[in-house]
């Protein structure tokens, strides 16, 4: 029985929402923590700009977040994962900013595998065989569709989103 | 030769007067000639002493010119600096050996680009085999994502939302822009080439060393722009909307410093703003969007 209950248990939170290993995250603006991820569900508390969270599940466009006391839900793209802070434009030296910053010598010590360098793409030569075999393994529009209706994918109407007015803030990855 | 006359000869019936058209032909001739063979001397063309008209009189600027004339890229050209780019970007780093990953990518994305509203181009779309974490786009329709990136996915839902970014950058011709600002005259080669297997010299005198161009990056507004319309075509596939989110959200966790995203860093806007700038967009706007994750179907890396 016990075990029962666990296995469903387990089986709910697989479904409903995605655990995460708690990982450190900052609010990017002034939000609602809700009960239940939906904006329709009852307001928790609310977080400011720049407080740091605990990020605990994620389920759609919502994350399960501690915020100080409270626990609740918040939107996706309200927090951003990592220690680095809202960034240049926000509160500043949140948590791991100040020992973080980047420091060249740090790249190769870190770094377990290598990435792809401007420098290579700026010497890199026409490969003919290569691109024939991308055109090979293209597929037709038809295909693409069938796939598509194959998992129950169909066309939905979505608005396009507004362009914004007015200035961005800007981080560094430096911050990270 | 007179292939290039009709080319430039052919658009200055917009202007009207064909007497005056010439020049402006020749104009643009004789730059496109310097452009390309700048150690050659700039040639007089034998019907200049006739036709031209008095010195000072006719003050054009050619690049002015060239604006008004040729403000777009036509498909032809679009597809064959694509072409070069992703031809030189396979040059640098090949497509992962498993055809499966590619076919699978190739139907996700195709399915994705089909609701970007872009019909007249034919997509594709490679796996790079690079553990650098990064994706690519050139005109023409050509999309790449780097294996580093690829092994971080969690579900189709998120390759979508990476897609839908890419193909956003063709639909909005953001790489386009970037050339017209650079260069204008060097597009107007021949068109005879375009299915020429190797590389295309012309077009490759327009876009710099190599594929140098995917590792100098776009206006971070650009990348902004590619992030709202990118979770939209993913949206409008029957995604759910959360894919390029979630996937910003985990490069936001990395730590910096590591090599595998060293030209990620030098080429975007850093993921917490990637966010922001979106969240601002979204809003509650998502909030009756319900798509599918497809966490099962989306291919795994050997």
């Amino acid at each position: 029985m016990q075990k029962n209950l666990m296995s469903t248990l387990a089986l709910l939170a697989c479904c409903l929402a995605t655990s995460v290993a708690a990982a450190p995250g900052t609010v990017l603006r002034d939000e609602k923590l809700y009960s239940q991820p939906s904006a329709t569900a009852s307001v928790a508390a609310t977080v400011s700009k720049g407080a740091s969270v605990t990020i605990l599940a994620k389920q759609g466009g919502w994350l399960r977040i501690t915020a100080g006391q409270n626990t609740g839900w918040i939107r996706l793209l309200s927090v951003r994962a990592g220690a680095g802070g809202v960034g240049s434009a926000g509160i500043g030296d949140v948590v791991g900013v100040a020992t973080t910053r980047s420091d060249p010598s740090r790249v190769v010590a870190v770094a377990g595998l290598r990435g792809l360098s401007d420098e290579e793409l700026k010497q890199a030569g026409f490969n003919a065989d290569e691109l024939v075999r991308l055109e090979s393994l293209s597929v037709s529009a038809a295909q693409a569709m069938a796939f598509a209706g194959q998992s129950g994918l169909s066309a939905a109407s979505v608005q396009a989103l507004p362009a914004p007015g007015g200035a961005q803030s800007s981080s560094t990855w430096e911050s990270n | 030769m007179n292939t290039k006359l009709m080319l430039l000869a052919v658009p200055l019936f917009v202007f009207g007067g064909s007497a005056s058209a010439f020049d402006f032909g020749k104009l643009l001739e004789d730059r496109l000639n310097q452009k390309l063979n700048k150690n050659a001397p700039v040639q007089q063309a034998p019907t200049s002493a006739a036709a031209a008209p008095p010195q000072g009189k006719q003050k054009v600027d050619p690049v002015q010119l060239g604006f008004a004339l040729f403000g777009d890229y036509s498909l032809e050209e679009e597809n064959r600096i694509g072409r070069q780019i992703s031809g030189n970007l396979l040059g640098a780093v090949p497509l992962v050996r498993d055809d499966k990953l590619q076919r699978y990518v190739n139907l996700v994305g195709g399915w994705v680009a089909q609701n970007s509203g872009r019909k007249d181009l034919t997509w594709r779309f490679g796996v790079l085999d690079t553990e650098a974490i990064n994706a690519f786009a050139a005109p023409g329709g050509y999309i790449f994502v780097t294996k580093g990136l690829y092994r971080r996915l969690n579900s189709e839902a998120e390759l979508a939302g990476v897609l839908g970014h890419e193909i956003a950058h063709v639909t909005q011709k953001h790489h386009l822009k970037v050339l017209k600002q650079s260069s204008l005259i060097g597009a107007l080669g021949q068109v005879a080439s375009s299915k020429a297997r190797g590389s295309d010299q012309m077009v490759q005198n327009l876009i710099g060393n190599g594929a140098e161009i995917l590792a100098r990056g776009l206006d971070k507004n650009a990348e902004y722009e590619a992030d709202r319309v990118g979770v939209v075509y993913a949206a409008r596939a029957g995604y759910e909307p959360w894919g390029l989110p979630g996937v910003l959200q985990d490069l936001a966790g990395l730590p910096s410093g590591d090599a595998r995203t060293s030209l990620l860093y030098k080429t975007h806007p850093h993921p917490a703003d990637r966010l922001a700038v979106l969240g601002d967009a979204v809003g509650n706007r998502f909030d009756e969007v319900n798509g599918k994750t497809l966490t099962d179907r989306f291919y795994r890396i050997r």
